[in-house]
């Protein structure tokens, strides 16, 4: 039976031979969100862990075919979560893809995104910031010429992306951003804005950076980190992924303390120890710098901050997958939520619940995302809710598509945004 | 669906020993669906074997004859739950879980807990005849069962049964296809009785030394005129595993440990309490009290259930038998098995169902090790013939299926294999229907 090669992490759960931990009692299939919209077994851990087990036998072979079934798969870690056996079905489903990538190489345009793009901060700034510049495509220029949103929805499937931001966080936030006068200093914290708060949602990096800063802490922010590498690593290049976290772990070194408003970039943060096998050298500072991260709702929950809503709101609440079962966030966010004066907190059905989104899932699998997404649309319509509030991005974009689908008259708020524009005086 | 691949994550069910690929996957989602198909596959002789979640540890739903795995899965609708008369009616695809999600929002309770409750389905329940923890109090899946319809393998949809508790025209049909492992029609829908959720619960937990004196513990508490709803049993492999993933506080050195729950109204719940604890005493357990409130007693439950998960992951393969015995043998039986994990030199944890007498011996063994295997598979032969010896049962939820059909000789007479066989050719004339499960062809 094959284990990963030496260069590859050999941790317990990145090891493909986890596949053969899986007693196939089917509990996963309850929890998941593909199988509950389309009942296929090979699109759900119980399956894909038979044919993984399978591929390591060399039964059947590691073809295009075989990266499709793997393909099929949100890595939400409901599965995890819910199976008795402990088996990390979703950690599995990534060695798998990084097997993969191994023995067949990846395709050129993810090549170049991956390796190219997405590992090179200044190219992507500037290869984005050159699309900046095209009048209607950023957020802060109201002339209707075309949105980028439309414009890149035609690559994405229908999915409309938001705007570009205009500027970018970089000429946005300052290197450091202070207390307000008055308010006492408690410490220094870095952040890490990852590349949705730096380049789709500026503003909403820089409130990040602000909220932070009023409850007492004073905030740096490095230009040049990178990706968090997260996707890049689920597409089973980890070579890259784990160039790109030494560079963001050499880069926050010397902080105690890394924040984060992605839920994405924070599962990833607190991972990175995880993606360095035993034998790796930069294992152990990687693992220490794992334990430096904090979530925003998670590191703020404890302050106790104060905040005011301008006016009544009803506010529902969205679980990301990247916080709540990667990191086991699920409560700081609502006790956010419910200490803000004139918020009226309601909790929808299935709050915790995929919002389909799922990286790169959506635009393989965009029917299967849909249907996910139409249920979410469902619930958070049920609850009444003016605004529904989440921690992450990548839920932020699926949400917002999704409200912009069906119509609603409701908010997609990440939670600082909210927590900012209510801060007491 | 045909690819080889989606092929491959069907040839398989709960079991760990057998793997067969269909040739084609199809879901109907109507039985009229049904209906075509089994007309085509009749007309072509070609073999279909239903199936749910694929979650039973018999191998049941293994397509051993390939051709077509009708799977169930997209029937999920809950058609009808009548609060009134106590009944639900269901498409087979609902998954147990979600019906009771449903019944409990409006008070009701369906008792049969098999505990693969969050994947197993209603149709591949009410077909292997399952049951859990509070069979000893509210039985299984058959005394549920008020009737169904199902396709025939000529295609023809024939609704059998009613609605009602009471029902005695002609021979009781939903009754013979209830157990039938897919073997004889296929169940579309079904009709089942519910009862009002107990307004009362309450968990006794008892340690012992050793699992002899817990067997014969349930059997003073039941002959002391006491009904529990639950009465579960752990050795003391089972409550070290739990410790170490999730601790509780279990003692470590206890020998076994039984679990009790008791409900009904708040008073006769208080006075069994009471009652199940002086019979603990009086078997001559080391501790036994009552949980303190709601949340330990859950704590309690979790723990049972991580039980079986424990010996799942404890190593490659497992025999996780389904012995059992009139629960005046329990005790004969974990003796008996004590002496053959001494006599083959291995491990076999004991969990179970104690009080319906229900166990499940699981011998932890490795395949790749083959002369470990041999050694797990004549214990689990003589666990088997223990069983019969006691006057029990060589499966009592887990079915048939191919695990077990080389047990039948030793279970039944050849007469009444007979009848089966008899049984199996009136439903089914071209032996379409899950071909090659429960009994052994004729050589
Ligand atoms: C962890 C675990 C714990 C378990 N605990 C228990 C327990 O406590 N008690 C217990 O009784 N069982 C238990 N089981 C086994 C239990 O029998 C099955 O889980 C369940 O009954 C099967 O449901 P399924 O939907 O998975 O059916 P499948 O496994 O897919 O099918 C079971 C059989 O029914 C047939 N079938 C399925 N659907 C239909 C239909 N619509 N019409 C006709 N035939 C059909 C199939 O051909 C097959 O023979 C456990 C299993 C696991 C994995
Ligand atoms: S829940 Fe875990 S053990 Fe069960 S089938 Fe899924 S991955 Fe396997
Ligand atoms: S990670 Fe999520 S999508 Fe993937 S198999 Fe597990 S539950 Fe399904």
């Amino acid at each position: 039976m094959k284990t990963l090669p030496e260069s590859l992490p050999a941790r317990e759960g990145d090891n493909l031979d986890d596949a053969n931990k899986c007693m196939k009692c089917g509990f996963c299939m309850y929890n998941c969100p593909i199988y509950k919209v389309d009942h296929i077994e090979s699109h759900v851990a119980r399956g894909r862990n038979v044919l993984i087990r399978q591929a390591n036998e060399k039964t059947i072979p590691t073809d295009a075919e075989y990266a499709e079934r793997l393909s099929y798969c949100l890595l939400c870690g409901r599965c995890a979560a819910i199976c008795p056996a402990k088996v990390q079905s979703p950690d599995i489903n990534v060695a798998a893809r990084t097997d993969v990538v191994n023995r067949k190489g990846l395709s050129l345009p993810k090549r170049v995104i991956y390796r190219g793009i997405l590992k090179n901060r200044k190219l992507m700034a500037n290869l984005l910031g050159a699309a900046a510049i095209v009048p209607g495509v950023s957020t802060k220029d109201g002339k209707p010429l075309r949105h980028m949103a439309d414009f890149t929805s035609v690559f994405t499937k229908g999915l409309s992306l938001p705007k570009l931001s205009k500027p970018f966080l970089s000429s946005l936030l300052p290197a450091k951003t202070s207390p307000p006068q008055g308010v006492k200093i408690k410490g220094q914290v870095a952040i890490f804005p990852g590349c949705a708060f730096e380049f789709f949602f500026a503003d909403i990096g820089e409130g990040i950076a602000q909220v932070l800063a009023k409850a007492g802490y004073e905030v740096v922010y490095i230009k040049d980190l990178t990706c968090c590498g997260l996707a890049v690593r689920s597409a089973g290049d980890l070579k890259t992924a784990q160039q790109m976290a030494k560079h963001n772990i050499q880069k926050l070194a010397k902080f105690d303390r890394i924040i984060t408003g992605c839920a994405t970039c924070g599962s990833a943060l607190k991972d990175y120890g995880k993606w360095f096998g035993d034998k790796d050298p930069f294992k152990k500072q990687a693992q220490e710098f794992s334990a430096k991260v904090s979530d925003f709702s998670e590191f703020l929950a404890k302050e106790g901050i104060k905040s005011k809503a301008a006016e009544p709101v009803v506010v529902t609440y969205h679980d990301p997958c990247h916080m709540k079962w990667h990191q086991g966030i699920s409560s700081q966010p609502r006790e956010l939520l419910r200490s803000i004066e004139g918020v009226k907190f309601v909790e929808m059905e299935g709050a915790d619940d995929c919002c389909g989104l799922g990286g790169a899932f959506t635009l393989a699998h965009r029917d299967i995302s849909l249907a996910i997404q139409d249920k979410k649309m469902q619930n958070i319509k049920n609850t009444g809710a003016q605004i529904v509030v989440t921690s992450c991005p990548g839920c932020l974009i699926q949400l917002k598509d999704g409200v912009r689908r069906n119509k609603l008259p409701v908010k997609v708020m990440h939670i600082s945004e909210l927590m900012r524009g209510t801060e007491d005086k | 669906m045909t690819a080889p691949l989606d092929l491959a994550s069907y040839a398989f069910d709960g079991t760990t020993s057998w793997q067969s690929k269909p040739d084609v996957v199809v879901f109907p989602t109507t039985a009229e669906q049904v209906s075509q198909i089994m007309k085509l596959a009749t007309a072509q002789k070609i073999p279909v074997t239903p199936r749910g979640a694929g979650s039973n540890l018999s191998g049941g739903s293994v397509p051993v004859s390939a051709g077509i795995v009708l799977c169930m899965t997209r029937m999920n609708k809950i058609l009808k739950i009548d609060a009134d008369s106590f009944t639900v009616t269901t498409e087979v695809g609902v998954v147990l879980n979600d019906l009771n999600l449903e019944l409990t929002k409006q008070n009701l309770f369906f008792p049969p807990d098999p505990q693969s409750f969050l994947a197993a389905t209603i149709g591949g329940c009410v077909s292997e005849n399952a049951g859990g923890p509070y069979a000893v109090k509210y039985g299984v899946f058959k005394h549920y069962l008020l009737g169904l319809t199902a396709v025939l393998p000529n295609g023809a949809i024939v609704k059998l049964g009613g609605n009602t508790v009471k029902n005695v025209t002609g021979y009781d049909l939903p009754q013979i296809l209830c157990g039938s492992e897919g073997t004889l029609a296929v169940i579309t829908q079904v009709t089942l009785r519910l009862l009002p959720l107990p307004p009362s619960h309450r968990t006794v937990v008892a340690v012992f030394d050793k699992v002899v004196t817990s067997g014969q513990a349930v059997h003073k508490v039941l002959t002391a005129g006491i009904l529990p709803a639950k009465i579960e049993m752990m050795d003391n492999w089972v409550i070290r595993r739990i410790e170490e993933t999730t601790p509780l506080g279990l003692p470590l050195d206890a020998g076994s440990m039984l679990l009790f729950e008791l409900d009904g109204t708040q008073s006769a719940v208080d006075k069994d309490v009471e009652s199940v604890i002086k019979s603990c005493q009086q078997a001559g357990a080391i501790n036994v009290r009552a949980a303190k409130d709601a949340g330990e007693a859950a704590n309690f439950w979790t723990a049972r259930r991580a039980g079986f998960s424990a010996i799942y992951g404890a190593s490659p393969n497992i025999f996780a038998e389904d012995v059992t015995v009139p629960i005046s043998h329990i005790a004969d039986l974990i003796d008996k098995v004590q002496q053959i994990a001494k006599k083959y030199d291995l491990t076999i944890v004991i969990i179970g169902h104690a009080g319906d007498g229900n166990l499940h011996p699981s011998v932890l063994t490795d395949k790749k090790n083959a002369e470990h295997y041999a050694r797990a598979e004549k214990a689990v032969d003589e666990i088997f013939l223990a069983a019969l010896e006691y006057g029990g049962a060589i499966s009592g939820e887990h079915g048939i299926g191919l695990e077990k059909k080389r047990f039948m000789k030793q279970a039944m007479q050849p007469e009444a294999i007979d009848l089966l066989r008899g049984i199996k050719k009136v439903f089914d004339p071209d032996n379409i229907l899950n071909p090659g499960k429960i009994w052994e062809e004729k050589s």
